[in-house]
């Protein structure tokens, strides 16, 4: 299995998730995670997508149906080498009176991971990355009780030089803010 | 209450709500009705209810313009729409109210996706207050048809409607065209316009870019692909219809000499009598096409799409031969068959890209390989159905009996199953846009309403359905609008009170086992008869002319109903999962 992050824009309307999942669920492709958000230009929405597949060549042919869609403006499908990406994940870590205390200076400098919020038996921690460095924190952090934990979507960027701009030059946008 | 200053009526309650805009503002219905005026539409397929009926309302002032025909029920309205983009290869338009209306459509734009026939639905939805109220008649109807459209779109506002209709018959008909469904609520069907009504056609979209000529270089490597060739094979399928690309086709083939060979829905768009014309391709098509295929160097696809009715087993498939594939969805490409050369574009514009590079050749010897299998198929299929010893009549006799009668130039209708495959298999299409077939979904019922809406895209030719007794009895009801139009259309129906296809399957893949395939059908003339249409029925051989005279004769629409042989199959056949090479002719 390969993991492959499927970067797609799209006019910013309603209803376009269902437009896109549902060529996914058309050949039984499950979603790992899922972002969407506005880009840098007006209107124009940024999906990523990140699924594991065995075979290249599926995975080519669902971005080909994907481009299908009239609202989408361009689909990518990129390896992990082809692009910077992270997560953010938050633990909910008990601190009940008596508990062994965090080592909030390994949980900064090693894991780069940043309490947020503090309760009196809880404090809530932030930690950006991949899955890998996210799951080796969760690893270092389980002996004190993870109450909750919850992981975004994967959020990429290409490594080229290329931008959208690039491939649909004709298009005449504005930033977003 | 509180009433305008500006109002004009004065008996205190309002009854109707009144119009205080300037005259030249109009509603939501309105401008849909005179948009499609603009976009060219003369024939409009629905049925009223409900949600719609302020739509209904405006049609009723644009009856000069606009000839609305009322179906019997939805799917007849979506068949009739395809039937008429297809023969006149304009766009289809559907009309039809909220939830069971519009659900109603479902079948027809599935199938008219699937063969790429260009279709703009529309369909009156609730009021936008009651949105997601599971309000009387409200259905998700966008959710239902994202996969099965091209685009869809929900309009809630009328001073979206000349925008979105624009941007409808654009995508439906442009690049690889498609049925497009939009969802217009009640109030934007009442609501006036906040501005002019201002009509722009769409001739662009950032998001949408069909190409329709291909890249130079794609060109250039099939050219030499082609050149290389020894024992080239071409197929063509829908898209040349579609791009009205028959003459650059005939000239292609002309110059290569290359032995061609049609899917179901290519068919008519080269003639039978064409030296280079060597039969059709797919499970029941010819002998020669399917084991040949296996023996080619060269596979030049031509707007096909290599279906798997096309192929039987993949990985015994052509494996051979170099693909070149010309094909305006790039999804297309390498979907099914991996591409050697790819040429993304419309089929005409590449077919006359690559005519200038391509050279003349001689591939009489080849082309003679198929004669070979020709004679055997003749000798022991087309013959003994031809000439049949049975006492009932066979399919194929009927067919080819109208074929001729017709001289091959009529336009065809078939329906679903074995009737459709021996309409394939024996008419003789001498004309091109001819043949009219649900082929990607198989649509049962698909005939009798689309056959309705070919006649009315086509008054001056002769339209004849074939249809099998079980799919008439799917859309049995459109007799009814075709004699309320008068419009001729002739329907045969080769009854043999079975399930005829499913019944084959039975037969030789499942021990006879026959699980629910008999029929105990109504009286059809009877019933033709009630509907004010007349009919005859042919149970014997010796009036089969006279019958078949009779029904052409007819200058109002006519049923001739056919006793045809109980147990017959289709030869040859390729056995689902089997290779083209093992097709099999009995």
């Amino acid at each position: 299995m390969t993991t492959y992050t499927i970067c797609v824009f799209t006019e910013n309307t309603i209803g376009i998730l269902n437009k896109i999942t549902t060529i996914f669920t058309r050949r039984r492709i499950n979603i790992d995670s899922l972002t969407v958000s506005e880009t840098e230009r007006k209107g124009i929405s940024r999906f990523t997508i990140v699924i594991r597949h065995e075979s290249r060549e599926a995975v080519e042919k669902l971005v080909r149906q994907i481009r299908k869609i009239i609202e989408v403006l361009a689909v990518f499908g990129y390896l992990n080498d082809d692009i910077a990406y992270n997560e953010i994940a938050m633990f909910k870590i008990s601190t009940p009176i008596g508990a062994k205390p965090l080592d909030i200076e390994t949980i900064n400098k090693v894991y780069k991971a940043w309490v947020v919020y503090w309760h009196l038996t809880y404090v809530i921690i932030q930690k950006t990355g991949t899955e890998e460095e996210i799951f080796e924190f969760f690893n270092y952090i389980k002996p004190h009780e993870i109450l909750e934990f919850v992981r975004s979507g994967r959020v990429a960027v290409s490594k080229s030089p290329q931008t959208l701009v690039d491939y649909l030059p004709e298009a005449e946008w504005e930033y977003y803010m | 209450m509180e009433f305008n200053e500006n109002q004009t009526q004065t008996t205190g309650i309002a009854e109707q709500p009144v119009s205080v805009a300037a005259p030249e503002l109009i509603n939501g219905s309105h401008a849909l009705i005179q948009s499609l005026i603009i976009e060219g539409v003369k024939t409009i397929f629905g049925y009223p209810g409900g949600a719609i009926m302020p739509v209904y309302d405006a049609i009723y002032d644009y009856q000069e313009q606009i000839d609305h025909i009322l179906v019997r029920h939805e799917q007849g309205a979506a068949h009739a729409a395809e039937g008429f983009a297809r023969i006149t290869g304009g766009v289809g338009i559907c009309l039809a109210t909220s939830g069971p209306g519009a659900t109603n459509l479902v079948t027809g734009i599935a199938d008219a996706i699937i063969d790429s026939t260009p279709m703009v639905c529309i369909v009156g939805q609730v009021g936008s207050h009651l949105l997601g109220t599971d309000a009387f008649q409200e259905t998700d109807i966008m959710g239902v048809t994202i996969p099965i459209t091209k685009w869809n779109y929900q309009i809630t506002n009328p001073d979206e409607i000349p925008e979105i209709i624009a941007k409808a018959f654009y995508i439906a008909k442009s690049g690889r065209p498609g049925p497009v469904l939009i969802d217009i609520t009640k109030d934007a069907q009442l609501k006036l316009m906040s501005k002019s009504f201002v009509y722009k056609k769409c001739e662009k979209l950032l998001s949408y870019r069909p190409r329709l000529s291909p890249k130079e270089e794609q060109v250039e490597a099939a050219a030499k692909l082609i050149n290389e060739s020894k024992r080239p094979f071409l197929f063509f399928g829908h898209g040349v219809q579609i791009a009205h690309a028959e003459k650059e086709l005939l000239q292609f083939i002309e110059k290569t000499d290359v032995p061609a060979a049609s899917t179901l829905l290519g068919l008519s768009s080269v003639s039978v009598d064409h030296p280079n014309y060597v039969g059709w391709l797919g499970m029941h098509g010819n002998y020669g096409t399917n084991v040949l295929t296996n023996s080619c160097d060269l596979i030049i696809a031509i707007g096909m799409r290599f279906d798997d009715r096309v192929t039987g087993d993949l990985s015994r498939y052509a494996k051979q031969a170099k693909v070149v594939h010309i094909e305006i969805d790039p999804a297309e490409i390498d979907k099914i068959k991996k591409a050697d050369a790819p040429v993304v574009g419309d089929a005409k514009r590449a077919l006359e890209m690559l005519l200038p590079l391509v050279n003349e050749n001689n591939h009489a010897e080849w082309r003679a390989e198929f004669k070979k299998f020709d004679a055997i198929e003749d000798e022991k299929i087309t013959q003994p159905e031809l000439a049949p010893t049975t006492e009932k009549i066979k399919m194929a006799e009927v067919i080819r009996t109208l074929s001729n009668k017709t001289k091959g130039e009529a336009v065809v209708v078939a329906d679903v199953g074995q009737h459709q495959m021996m309409t394939a298999r024996y008419y003789q299409f001498k004309k091109a846009n001819s043949f009219i077939t649900s082929g990607g979904l198989g649509t049962m019922g698909y005939a009798l309403p689309a056959a309705f809406g070919a006649k009315v895209g086509a008054p001056d030719r002769e339209v004849v359905a074939i249809i099998g007794d079980g799919c008439f009895q799917m859309t049995i009801q459109e007799l009814g609008t075709i004699a309320q139009s008068g419009l001729p259309v002739k329907i045969i129906i080769l009854n043999n009170n079975f399930l005829g296809m499913v019944r084959q399957w039975q037969q030789l893949f499942h021990e006879k086992r026959y699980s629910f395939v008999e029929l105990q059908n109504p009286d059809f003339i009877t019933i033709a008869k009630g509907f004010g249409i007349n009919g005859h029925t042919c149970g014997a051989r010796e009036d089969l002319n006279d019958s078949l005279d009779k029904m052409l004769a007819s200058d109002k629409p006519y049923l001739l109903e056919v006793l045809v042989e109980k147990e017959e199959n289709v030869f040859p056949m390729v056995p689902t999962g089997a290779c083209v090479a093992d097709i099999r002719l009995e």
